[in-house]
């Protein structure tokens, strides 16, 4: 979970008034430096040319921007910079290893849960969340209420729940 | 023949990119050495502008122009059908969204800092707020012509007497709303020069249409200037209008810098266009036995500032008044008032949305009326073969029958169960049919091309001007492309969305592309087959009548194991000088309608589809939960299932969202949510099981019998809801969406009117 800035390792604060930030995205240490009213998601697309996490509404309204913060997802547009200090981020650009995409992506490509596409990564990294914290196969009404912090204007939801389920079958097949 | 590139679920083209993050979209563009523009937008609804004062913004460190409308190079309008939108306001601002000037900085905190420091010296006008208003005589006039933007009348047979002569006649009103678009990826983008030439990064529905606008406005021939297409998060008509392309272009071409341009949630719902909300009074005259004889409907529509597409969605309106069903005498009355709201036009559906909700909502007050049954009545009055439309056109084909019968047969409606797990809740079923007319029709000329060549690599290329915006249009295109050349349609190189590049292919808009460009892309490869023919008849040696495409080989229909492969016939092509590149132009014409608005060809083809919902409607607070939507279209052929039905299945949630919590709220002109805090969306937990069948019946019209899918599935969507809550409840509100609030205020009125009783005791009746 997330910590006040006082709580975790403390960011150092630059004369310029900028704060020198660390922290760990898909495995890899990265640094930068930022004002501190700067969002971890502006922190990502802007200042790390990580775009894959996508901002729509800027107000954790729809879940575009979710990524994990040490395991749990969050809405990146509303974190600012000092608070992702020293946390172990997970972003759509982490999921896949090498070539091979996640279960979850797979599962988006086969039932067809893409379209516009723009949700998706928010999508993608709320289902990766929410299939580990399950401890069997959730059911359709399971995945609506564990999901339901993603918006989607294009699909209707129904591909994107026959994604969740797919991908957790096979998460439990291949023993994850 | 392969197994054939086109009906199957093909993945698509895209979706990779979309998965892993790499796609981008407009926001997405990295701008090295990139300037960041910003729209200053009206603080008045309706004022005169007496002067700007630019000196403080100018001042600003970083600051590196401040425009105003004396700076555009160009003709300072744009439109799509009326050039009557200012780039840059001159001395009227008409709406809160209308944009007054544009400051380009060094970044976007200065950006917008600066726009704060410009003095605009306003007089603050009376407005006009809705439709009463508008046309209220000493009204203030939004344009010196006044506040009609237009009407679309429609005259067939002798409606009056007709309406005289009916045994039963009964006349209901509805008030629809304004909803937005809502796609989730904001107006941003980019724009550079290249030698002399604008090249802008943005993402539009139909780039050609929009290199016109920006050209007219940056006073440049068109061929200086680019539009390209980047990846791009939703359209659904909300892109139809110019947005963001005219001023970076022009801050890129008056500063030969590269800009950008990023509008944030609040200015994306302010400035852009909205879906008309209507007034719909409908008056429909049957027999006792439930046949249809008149149909005398009055439409007033809110066309907010400026024309946008409006008077095209009113003659949608006008055109689709009676839908699907068999009327012999229409008048129909559709006027559009300006008003200072943001303008209203394109949005899925197209003023014919809210037609159906008012011709389904007017059948289900005439089958209480009669004491028949909902469905019984409409079976009777649906269009067969042969019979004529709103507009008198004639149809050859008419399925809105069999996707009823589709749609009840899948939902189980004669065993339909109006058991409640609760005292308070009230279960009821509805139905809707409708037709919907694609492309843009009445005349208006609507053509698309498309060029497909196999490159020095072998690999079949694809040439569109037509954008991709979520749908999967060029997974299917390649899909159509490919089917007649044996190719896998998996490796069609497909070049979208780039005047530079791709011939033009009109919008992504009125259900069209699947339609006009997959028919323009079936003569392309029509030609290049052709070409291969040849070349492959004198190879092996054949007739070429005798020559199929089979997975990647060209072979002898009677014996396979006579053949010759794709590649082999493409490098003998290329020796012998073949150009290895076909075209297609399609562009069947549409008849615009007659004074009296009847056409015997308003549009080129018409879907049908049936709707049918189960809902849950909670008497004590409003509430409704809708448990089940059945959605059946006739998609003439399905060329891509899985895309069909994600279509379908979009369809129905933003036609869910339309019937019960999607509603842009105002007062004195200003949006009061211009958020997604406060307009709401439908989630995972609002949307229930979603049905979708599909039904081919061949459109010898289209590509391989294909004709579209898009807007139909909204639009069945509303008024097979607002049905199944009259249904549970015997009252339905009035006007739109169905919020928990209108719901109970309507039971309310109905236990006011006809005793405590009445509410729920309709369950069942039909």
């Amino acid at each position: 979970m997330l910590t006040h800035p006082s709580e975790g390792t403390a960011p150092s604060r630059s004369a310029d008034g900028t704060w020198h930030l660390s922290f760990t995205l898909n495995g890899e240490r990265v640094e930068t430096e930022v004002p501190p009213t700067t969002t971890l998601l502006d922190v990502l697309r802007l200042h790390l040319g990580r775009t894959g996490s996508k901002g729509a509404c800027l107000e954790g309204e729809c879940g575009s921007c979710t990524v994990l913060v040490n395991g749990v997802p969050q809405n990146s547009c509303l974190i600012l910079a000092p608070q992702a200090e020293g946390t172990d981020i997970t972003s759509v650009e982490g999921l896949a290893t090498g070539d091979t995409l996640d279960s979850v992506q797979q599962a988006f490509l086969d039932c067809g849960a893409v379209q516009c596409g723009y949700c998706t990564p928010g999508l993608l990294i709320a289902a990766r969340a929410f299939i580990d914290s399950c401890d069997h196969v959730p059911s359709v009404d399971e995945v609506r209420r564990g999901m339901e912090g993603n918006i989607c204007r294009c699909t209707g939801y129904m591909k994107v729940i026959d994604a969740v389920i797919t991908a957790a079958l096979v998460d439990q097949q291949e023993g994850r | 023949m392969t197994a054939g590139a086109v009906g199957r679920s093909v993945r698509r083209n895209d979706a990779r990119g979309k998965v892993t993050g790499e796609t981008r979209y407009g926001g997405d563009l990295a701008g090295v050495d990139c300037l960041h523009a910003k729209v200053l937008r009206s603080a008045h609804p309706h004022a005169e502008i007496l002067g700007i004062d630019t000196t403080g913004a100018r001042a600003l460190p970083g600051v590196v122009a401040v425009y105003t409308h004396r700076d555009v190079p160009g003709t300072n309008k744009h439109g799509l059908i009326r050039r009557d939108q200012e780039v840059l306001a001159t001395r009227f601002v008409r709406y809160t969204g209308d944009a007054v000037a544009l400051v380009v900085a060094e970044s976007q905190a200065i950006a917008e800092h600066a726009s704060k420091l410009i003095k605009v010296d306003y007089r603050p006008l009376p407005g006009v707020f809705s439709i009463d208003e508008a046309l209220a005589p000493g009204a203030p006039r939004i344009h010196p012509e006044g506040n009609v933007l237009g009407k679309k009348p429609i005259l067939k047979g002798d409606p009056d007497r007709a309406m005289a002569e009916a045994e039963v006649v009964v006349e209901t009103t509805v008030m629809t709303q304004t909803v937005d678009h809502a796609f989730l990826d904001v107006e941003a983008g980019m724009a550079e020069m290249d030698g002399d030439t604008v090249v802008i990064h943005a993402s539009g529905q139909w780039v050609h249409e929009e290199r016109r606008l920006v050209a007219l406005a940056l006073g440049l021939p068109t061929e200086r200037v680019r539009i390209i297409q980047p990846a791009t998060g939703g359209a659904f008509g909300g892109r139809e209008d110019i947005g963001i392309q005219i001023y970076m272009g022009m801050a890129a071409l008056l500063l030969n810098r590269r800009v950008r341009l990023d509008y944030d949630r609040a200015e994306s719902m302010i400035a852009r266009h909205k879906r008309h909300p209507i007034q719909i009074q409908y008056q429909l005259g049957a027999q006792k036995d439930g046949t249809l004889v008149a149909a005398q409907i009055r439409v007033l529509a809110d066309e907010g500032a400026y024309a946008s597409t409006g008077i095209a969605v009113l003659r949608k309106a006008a055109s689709h008044a009676t839908g699907p069903y068999r009327v012999p005498n229409i008048w129909v009355d559709v006027t559009g008032v300006f008003t200072n709201h943001n303008p209203t036009g394109a949005m899925r559906g197209f003023g014919a949305c809210q037609m159906a909700i008012a011709y389904e909502g007017a059948l289900d007050a005439l089958a209480d009326k009669l004491g028949m049954d909902r469905v019984e009545l409409r079976r009777k009055n649906l269009l067969q073969a042969g019979d004529g439309l709103t507009t008198g056109q004639v149809l050859n084909v008419a399925s809105a029958l069999e996707c009823l019968e589709a749609a009840q047969d899948t939902i189980g409606w004669s065993g339909r169960d109006y058991a409640s797990p609760k005292p308070h809740l009230k279960r009821g079923y509805g139905v809707s049919v409708i037709c919907f007319g694609l492309g843009y029709g009445d005349g208006f000329p609507d053509t698309s091309r498309a060029r497909v060549r196999f490159a020095e690599d072998d690999v079949l290329e694809l040439y569109t001007g037509a954008v991709e915006v979520g749908q999967g249009l060029t997974t299917a295109m390649a899909q159509v492309a490919a089917h007649d050349l044996g190719v896998d349609p998996e490796t069609v190189r497909v070049i979208s969305a780039d005047t530079h590049r791709t011939p033009e292919a009109g919008s992504s808009s009125a259900t069209r592309q699947t339609f006009f460009t997959g028919s323009a892309v079936k003569l392309a490869a029509f030609e290049l087959r052709h070409q291969l023919m040849d070349i492959a008849a004198t190879l092996l040696p054949i007739h070429p009548d005798e020559l199929r495409f089979v997975d990647g080989f060209i072979v002898h229909a009677d014996d396979p194991a006579t053949r010759i492969s794709l590649q082999e016939v493409l490098t003998e092509g290329r020796k012998r000088g073949f150009s290895l590149e076909g075209h297609g132009l399609f562009q069947p014409p549409t008849v615009e309608g007659d004074p009296n608005g009847l056409s015997p060809r308003a549009f080129i083809t018409y879907l049908f589809g049936a709707h049918a919902a189960e809902v849950l409607v909670d008497v004590e607070t409003g509430e409704v939960h809708v448990q089940q939507i059945v959605a059946v279209h006739d998609v003439g052929k399905a060329i891509n299932p899985q895309l069909v039905t994600g279509q379908i299945e979009g369809g129905v949630v933003q036609g869910l969202g339309m019937a019960l919590m999607e509603e842009v709220v105002r007062r004195e002109g200003k949006i009061l949510n211009p958020n997604f805090t406060d307009y709401i969306l439908p989630t995972m937990v609002d949307v229930p099981p979603i049905h979708a069948v599909i039904l081919e019946h061949h459109d010898p019209g289209g590509p391989y019998g294909a004709h579209g899918v898009g807007e139909p599935p909204l639009i069945g969507t509303p008024p097979a809801i607002l049905s199944a809550i009259a249904d549970a409840v015997g009252c339905r509100p009035s006007e739109l969406p169905a919020t928990p609030e209108r719901v109970w205020r309507a039971i309310q009125e109905a236990k006011a009117k006809h005793g405590a009783g009445a509410v729920g005791e309709a369950a069942g009746v039909s």
